[in-house]
């Protein structure tokens, strides 16, 4: 490896001197599990290293505005085992225990990995499905970012160089609102996905019509990708299962895969909308499994704890 | 053929400088996210038939700290389809081998497109003189 300094500044104030002094050289580190590769396979070769694991106070998770926020540097296993996420929202922790192996999640981070901006990441799509924004914070001040608008390109964000992912919202769901996160892994259960699809579909009150969807992809082209056209298939219309296969199909549209060991690019743009079929199947059930929940009688509590749970 | 000239139409090449008839030297920086490949090497002209418009180049770089190298030929073909047409074709066969290669395919793939792509712009411009 290439020699390079290491820093470790306590609080933020420290990290945004440090970043000043090394100027574009210098490379924040958090988990380390993406940069660090990348250093050994020398395409990155930073003149510094600031690592964030000594600044304190930016890994909680909490319930904000009925919403959750989730610290940048709260690690992935700390959200997928976190109760107040499971309680919340199951399908957040669920993607983060998709993410590769419990070696990689124990140490990356949520805000260092958004900042990867890997396109084959299982986050993502989840968090631009759950309308998620992000806290981008600098010497000057603080912003927030939808994450729809986050990924510019492979690896890139829309963050400056000073910036830090201080904090991820994800906004209190509508009720009757169903999540899911699949992906098609046809190799290893730690691999990237092939494809990977989130959807979270709301429901009116009559739970005949689909008041509001959102659909993101991953692995399918140099960011994750929102499937907006597919949406609009959907949103405002009845409830009918054959519209999830169309929107689908729709959903082709929005991808651009490269052909790899994963599969043709053709194939993956086909399992696209195979996966986003399934996933708006499955968070259809997420509704009707949470409204069984509700209307159970008294004396199945234990039963109806137990799925709220699963909700 | 205006080597230096046609080389300087690939986004991120630096500098082209000539070291004999048919051989340059040049270097080109990529940069994707965090990644930056500084690549040096030469560029081969290895066919020019004027009457035909029909020219090969071949490239062979490599990075500075050894993750990788590149090797890619180009040729590039003038065609006259009626008087105020011209088509330009223009094929690329790139191997990238090591590192950058095992690494980067997918990244490197769609980088090398959208590269090719302002490559053709520029030199549509060039020919056409806007």
């Amino acid at each position: 490896m290439i020699p390079f300094e290491y820093r470790t500044p306590k609080n933020l104030k420290e990290v945004h001197a440090t970043l000043k002094e090394f100027g574009t050289d210098a490379k924040l580190i958090a988990g380390g599990t993406a940069l660090v590769i990348m250093m050994k396979q020398r395409l990155v070769r930073p003149s510094c290293l600031v690592s964030l694991r000594s600044v304190r106070g930016l890994n909680g998770i909490e319930v904000k505005d009925g919403g959750l926020s989730i610290g940048g540097l709260a690690t992935h296993r700390a959200v997928e085992s976190s109760s107040l996420v499971r309680r919340r929202l199951p399908m957040l922790a669920e993607t983060y225990h998709h993410v590769a192996t419990l070696r990689v999640r124990n140490m990356a981070t949520v805000g260092g990995g958004l900042a990867h901006a890997d396109p084959n990441q299982d986050p993502p799509p989840s968090l631009i499905a759950l309308g998620a924004s992000v806290k981008a914070t600098s010497s000057t001040g603080s912003r927030m970012i939808s994450l729809d608008e986050f990924f510019k390109d492979y690896y890139e964000t829309v963050l400056n160089p000073d910036e830090i992912v201080t904090e991820v919202m994800v906004p209190k769901q509508a009720p009757n609102t169903g999540a899911a996160y699949i992906k098609f892994l046809p190799r290893t259960a730690d691999d990237y996905a092939t494809v990977s699809a989130a959807a979270v579909l709301t429901l009116d009150k009559s739970m005949k019509t689909i008041a509001d969807v959102r659909i993101a992809l991953g692995s399918v082209g140099v960011t994750p990708i929102r499937a907006t056209e597919a949406e609009a298939v959907l949103r405002g219309q009845p409830l009918k299962t054959e519209a999830f296969a169309e929107a689908g199909e729709k959903a082709k549209q929005a991808v651009d895969p490269v052909s790899d060991f994963r599969g043709s690019a053709a194939y993956k743009t086909d399992m696209a909308a195979v996966f986003v079929r399934r996933a708006l199947e499955k968070a259809l059930a997420d509704i009707r499994q949470q409204a069984k929940a509700k209307a159970a009688p008294k004396p199945a509590k234990k039963k109806a704890v137990k799925k709220g749970k699963k909700r | 053929m205006d080597v230096p000239k046609v080389a300087k139409s690939l986004p991120g090449v630096e500098s082209v400088s000539k070291i004999d008839d048919t051989t340059y030297e040049g270097a080109l920086t990529v940069r994707v996210g965090p990644i930056k490949l500084a690549l040096q090497g030469k560029i081969i002209l290895e066919e020019q038939n004027k009457s035909a418009w029909r020219a090969v180049l071949r490239a062979e770089a490599k990075d500075r700290m050894a993750a990788g190298a590149v090797n890619g030929k180009t040729l590039m073909n003038l065609k006259e389809i009626s008087a105020g047409m011209t088509e330009l074709l223009v094929e690329t066969d790139v191997n990238i081998l090591g590192k950058i290669g095992e690494f980067g395919q997918p990244i490197i793939r769609k980088k090398a497109d959208a590269m090719l792509k302002e490559f053709v712009e520029n030199i549509k411009k060039q020919l056409t003189g806007k």
